[in-house]
């Protein structure tokens, strides 16, 4: 089979359909969140849901309203006809989709071993070890700093470890975990803080909802506009998290604190570390994360948390122009 | 209220600059690349466009069907295909397509589909060996569709017509 006939065929143009169906919903979202200026990240993250679960969906759905949406003529009058990139020689010689698929593909591996193996990882690591730590409320420290907060159906230990830790379960019997270095270098009302954040992450794993999102973006292992909207969804479930957190404290500050305290320390100069692309990605993504952190910190200061409407005006509006337009993206 | 409404101004001026970007998207590689597939005014103007040397045409023409064609749409890349689309004199109705393509894949029958084929032969055409489809397109209209490969090229006759119209049609192509 020929190459352009591949992509000619269903599962071609779903790949290649549902990348171009993803980017134009990223653009009209993205418009969408500038136009309303929308902050609450609860909406932010449903306009970012708009963007992974539409393409799943779009092509079939297009091809059943209209079964002549591949042909020629619907082709030459469309907004966006995919096929003209594609078939593009690039100096007469190298075809413009085998790039496109290599993204494609680079992207598929990144999905593998940064989301998909990690978790898998984790899913067994946590089935198959226990950790054992105190109790929090044995804890004299802890119990009397977690005191009217409304944690008591999660478990809550302590490690005896000299190292910073902080970190949560997942699943219907969440559990809360955190260090005795940790509690070294964080006051009182910065653990409150950070665990209520912490139990924020073990109340909404409860819900079925952030399981079938991960589901469904698997389909979209492939898509490079998937994989980065996920990241923004995973980033605005941590601020969803940290308004939970600070409407258990009523204290912003201390959970600015304590991010700032465990996540932003100082830049290090690494005299002698090799220039490569892998230290080069690795650089990337410190960066990438002080700069959330920082973000984080900033909008608890201003203490812009929820406010506004609930956006549903805007989302079906959205929702609208992006099923109509990507009608014309073929 | 008026937060929201200034909102609904903002989002439709933002999707309007998306279209138009978009438009820009769709036309930038017509300009860099000349023999990707677009409309021609006619035969002549394709063959001096793209490498195409033969663009089989037929001779014979049914008095309802008037020429030139309608639309002509070519392209060179990813490989050399020619479409025309014939009209019926009185009315807006495409009769008959003829494709030619390197690509024996390339097969453009939106305008003429026979949904159901009723009858499927082989037929020689002037020492051709080809392909004779009779059945029924959309609105349940009689037609016919013949194949053939002709050196490089696969050729596709579409008619909403008899098989003996085609046949004249397509015999009328070759020497």
């Amino acid at each position: 089979m020929e190459f352009s006939a591949l992509l000619n065929s269903y599962p071609g143009s779903y790949i290649v359909q549902s990348f171009s169906h993803s980017v134009v919903a990223a653009f009209v979202v993205e418009i969408a969140i500038k136009a309303w200026g929308i902050r609450n990240p609860t909406v932010r993250q449903r306009f970012l849901l708009v963007i992974i679960v539409f393409p799943i969906f779009s092509y079939p759905v297009y091809q059943i309203i209209n079964p002549q949406r591949s042909s020629i003529s619907f082709r030459l009058n469309a907004l966006l006809d995919s096929s003209r990139w594609l078939d593009m020689e690039l100096w007469g010689v190298v075809p413009v989709r085998y790039g496109f698929f290599l993204v494609f593909f680079l992207t598929a591996v990144i999905f593998f071993f940064q989301e998909l193996v990690p978790i898998l990882r984790h899913t067994y690591a946590s089935r198959g070890s226990e950790i054992s730590g105190e109790r929090a409320e044995e804890h004299p420290g802890i119990a009397q700093a977690l005191k009217d907060l409304p944690v008591e159906k999660t478990d809550i230990y302590v490690l005896e470890d000299d190292d910073v830790v902080l970190f949560s379960t997942t699943g219907r019997k969440g559990s809360i975990y955190l260090s005795s270095g940790l509690l070294g270098i964080l006051d009182r009302e910065q653990v409150r803080a950070a665990v209520a954040h912490e139990f924020a992450h073990v109340i909404r794993s409860r819900r079925p909802f952030l399981v079938i999102l991960f589901l469904l973006r698997i389909l979209m292992f492939y898509n490079p506009v998937v994989l980065m909207e996920f990241r923004r969804i995973v980033q605005e479930d941590e601020k969803i998290c940290d308004d939970f957190a600070v409407s258990l404290t009523r204290n912003p500050l201390a959970l600015a604190d304590a991010l700032r305290t465990l996540y932003v320390t100082e830049e290090e100069e690494r005299p002698g570390r090799p220039k490569n692309i892998m230290n080069e990605m690795e650089d990337l993504e410190t960066y990438s994360h002080r700069l959330n952190i920082l973000g984080r910190i900033a909008r608890l200061e201003k203490g812009t948390a929820n406010t506004g409407d609930k956006g549903w005006f805007a989302i079906v509006l959205t929702l609208g122009v992006v099923f109509v337009m990507n009608y014309f993206i073929v | 209220m008026r937060e929201k409404l200034l909102g609904f101004f903002a989002f439709s001026a933002g999707v309007g600059i998306l279209v138009l970007g978009l438009r820009f998207f769709n036309w930038l590689p017509l300009m860099v690349q000349v023999d990707s597939l677009r409309e021609y005014q006619d035969v002549e103007e394709v063959k001096a466009a793209l490498p195409i040397e033969t663009i089989f045409a037929p001779s014979y023409f049914p008095q309802n069907l008037s020429w030139p064609p309608s639309r002509i749409l070519a392209q060179g890349r990813p490989f050399p295909a020619v479409v025309m689309e014939f009209e019926k004199t009185a009315g807006k109705d495409i009769m008959l397509l003829i494709s030619q393509s390197t690509s024996e894949e390339f097969l453009p029958e939106e305008k003429i589909k026979i949904i159901d084929v009723i009858e499927s032969v082989s037929y020689p055409v002037k020492g051709r060996n080809a392909l004779l489809r009779v059945g029924v397109c959309q609105r349940n209209e009689p037609c016919s569709g013949i194949t053939w490969k002709e050196g490089q090229y696969t050729i596709h006759v579409l008619a909403k017509s008899t098989p003996f119209e085609l046949i004249k049609i397509a015999e009328s192509m070759l020497r």
